[in-house]
């Protein structure tokens, strides 16, 4: 179990080594310059040396790589051009911004998803409910998340009145947690977070209903059944033995969902890290974008590394080699 | 051997044959195909059922631009803020979305299948190296990586189908792997090594004909992923702006204010992308549930 957990850890720490260096190649070698947007035009040849030293933009670019790396390693993703300010420092905000909207959005989407995807899976097979459910959830799922929160917009903010659809409200001042402990950002809170959910539930409704539908026609739940509790408690017990698949899928997804949730960002110009993503790449602000982009990537490779060791505790029939 | 070639004939196509006949099999299914023709066959004649240029100026008979118009005679899905006619934007957008899927599902297909089946067919060494740069590729965050790759070489809609296939051949290559393994180690495979067949016939004959179903799921998946992704580009503000996509049509409007007053402009290509992609989905899923036992309907 132990030498499992380490080797699944250096392969993770290779992936991201890898994922690193394809990233800072794509940056550097694409750009013609990546000091147009950095130097004034008109400026003097030492000024503009000193700048682009301060920069790392000097030495060829294997130096640039391994002092890339090096500054990677102890966490120094260098100063945005744009901010003219460290790149922790934009990001940090960014991305709590972001989980307010992606934590409780796919936990409410997993949990929505996988119950009505009971529900579907337990329906007669070939009824109105598993039909419609199938249908309906496909349909959701083909649904770009754009449209989603297009339509979120036009309901509950152009149509009703309801609920703004842009920012996060007026900080009023207030900084740290404080900010969050608005009234008015929980009212813009509210629109991208339901374009979180709705984005999220097909997909588990879906993978839910198949697991359920695989497990009812298996011998323990003739037990179960034989047993003369109620159908319901029959349906757990087969929605209970799904969960494992799901729970694994899970992580992955999530991952991959934080990646996807940029583009609700931009619907609801929510400043989360998927925005100032865009924002960075389209200002040519190279060291966000790159970091932004490495965050997202670790992101990604710890989710696999705990979907893979949870299935082992969950399940006790997975053997660890 | 004429006999026998005699008597394989009608069971040559069965490859091909026997995935139609599962998706007929399904109303789901059957409804995607539908869908999915019908688009097909409003792509092909785009050109001649568009009313206006797609750039056009609507101008008023004194001469002042028409913008943000409702619904007409004259102009049937209204105009945008620039005077542009909605329809024909909507009508040639059918060309860009199917280009895009289309194209980049070909070369999704192509990169997967080889990855896979070189992978699965030869095992070994080979395996574990094209594995290992499968798992990195998988690594990397889909869409960001879309966004970073097309801001640095360019909106272009080549740039865009490049990216597409770059992306979305590592899942493929995965699954097609695993179905190439356990084809692999077929008796009839084994035996035609041991007549001495080669590597590349065993493949060709064997193999392909017989993962096929698998090669068509991702590849149908794919066409999908391709739309989604030049769509979702497009609207964010990174779409090839030579030409008229659905996706840039909705960022035009997002981008000049209109998204929420102009419903005429923003509806058809919304409508368009859920159904075209919802489709796709269904056909998938047909797949899915028909090949695995345990799913399907007795």
């Amino acid at each position: 179990m132990r030498a499992y957990i380490l080797r699944r850890l250096a392969q993770s720490v290779l992936v991201v080594l890898a994922v690193t260096t394809i990233m800072f190649f794509m940056f550097r070698v694409v750009p013609s310059d990546p000091t147009v947007m950095l130097v004034e035009r008109g400026i003097s040849e030492e000024a503009r040396q000193a700048l682009l030293e301060r920069w790392g933009l000097t030495g060829s670019l294997w130096e640039q790589y391994l002092r890339y790396m090096g500054n990677l390693l102890v966490g120094d993703f260098g100063s945005s051009f744009f901010y003219r300010q460290p790149v922790w420092d934009v990001l940090l905000p960014r991305i709590a911004n972001t989980l307010w909207i992606a934590v409780p959005g796919l936990l409410l989407g997993a949990l929505i998803g996988s119950a009505l995807g009971m529900v579907v899976g337990w329906a007669r097979r070939g009824g109105a409910v598993e039909r419609g459910g199938i249908l309906v959830a496909t349909i959701i799922r083909g649904t770009p998340s754009f449209i989603i929160g297009i339509a979120l917009l036009a309901i509950f903010s152009s149509w009703l009145g309801w609920l703004p659809g842009f920012g996060m409200g007026d900080a009023g001042g207030a900084t740290g947690l404080a900010r969050y402990l608005r009234w008015d950002f929980l009212l813009h809170l509210i629109l991208p977070l339901m374009a979180v959910v709705i984005y999220f539930l097909p997909e588990n409704l879906l993978l839910m209903r198949s697991g359920v539908v695989e497990n009812r026609t298996e011998d323990y739940i003739e037990l179960v059944r034989a047993k003369g509790v109620s159908d319901a408690r029959v349906a757990w017990h087969a929605g209970r033995n799904s969960l494992l698949p799901l729970i694994t899928w899970l992580f992955p997804a999530l991952a991959e969902t934080i990646a996807g949730i940029v583009v609700i960002e931009i619907v609801f110009s929510w400043p989360g890290i998927g925005r100032e993503l865009v924002l960075a790449v389209t200002r040519q602000d190279y060291p966000v974008a790159q970091a932004a982009f490495f965050l997202l990537a670790v992101m990604i490779v710890l989710a696999n590394l705990a979907a893979d060791l949870t299935y082992g505790k969950l399940d006790p029939r997975v053997v660890y080699k | 051997m004429s006999v026998t070639a005699e008597h394989a004939s009608p069971r040559r196509l069965a490859w091909l044959t026997d995935p139609l006949r599962l998706l007929m099999s399904d109303s789901f299914a059957v409804a995607g195909v539908t869908v999915f023709g019908i688009f097909v066959l409003i792509a092909i004649f785009a050109p001649w059922i568009a009313t206006h240029p797609p750039y056009e100026s609507a101008l008023s008979p004194e001469g002042r631009l028409l913008r943000l118009q409702p619904p007409s005679a004259e102009h049937w899905f209204g105009t945008t803020t620039f005077g542009h006619d909605v329809f024909s934007q909507f009508i040639l957008g059918f060309r860009i979305a199917l280009m895009v899927g289309v194209l980049g599902a070909l070369a999704v297909g192509v990169i997967s299948t080889m990855f896979g089946v070189i992978s699965g067919y030869f095992g070994g060494l080979i395996d574990d190296i094209l594995m290992r740069i499968t798992d990195v590729a998988l690594s990397i965050p889909t869409l960001p990586f879309a966004i970073v790759a097309v801001g640095l070489l360019g909106p272009s809609i080549n740039n865009i189908i490049l990216v597409i296939a770059l992306l979305f051949w590592r899942n493929g290559a995965r699954i097609i792997r695993s179905a190439v393994l356990t084809e692999r180690e077929r008796v009839y495979v084994r035996w035609a090594r041991a007549a001495g067949a080669s590597h590349l016939h065993i493949i060709l004959r064997h193999i392909l004909p017989n993962v096929f179903r698998v090669v068509f799921l991702w590849i149908t998946m794919s066409v999908a992923f391709a739309i989604l992704t030049e769509a979702s580009l497009s609207f964010i503000g990174l779409g090839d702006p030579s030409v008229v996509s659905w996706g840039q049509m909705l960022n035009t409007a997002f981008s000049s204010g209109n998204l929420r007053t102009a419903w005429w402009w923003v509806v058809p290509p919304s409508v368009a992308l859920v159904m075209l992609i919802s489709a796709l989905y269904l056909i998938g899923r047909a797949f899915e549930e028909q090949t695995n036992p345990r799913l399907r309907r007795n």
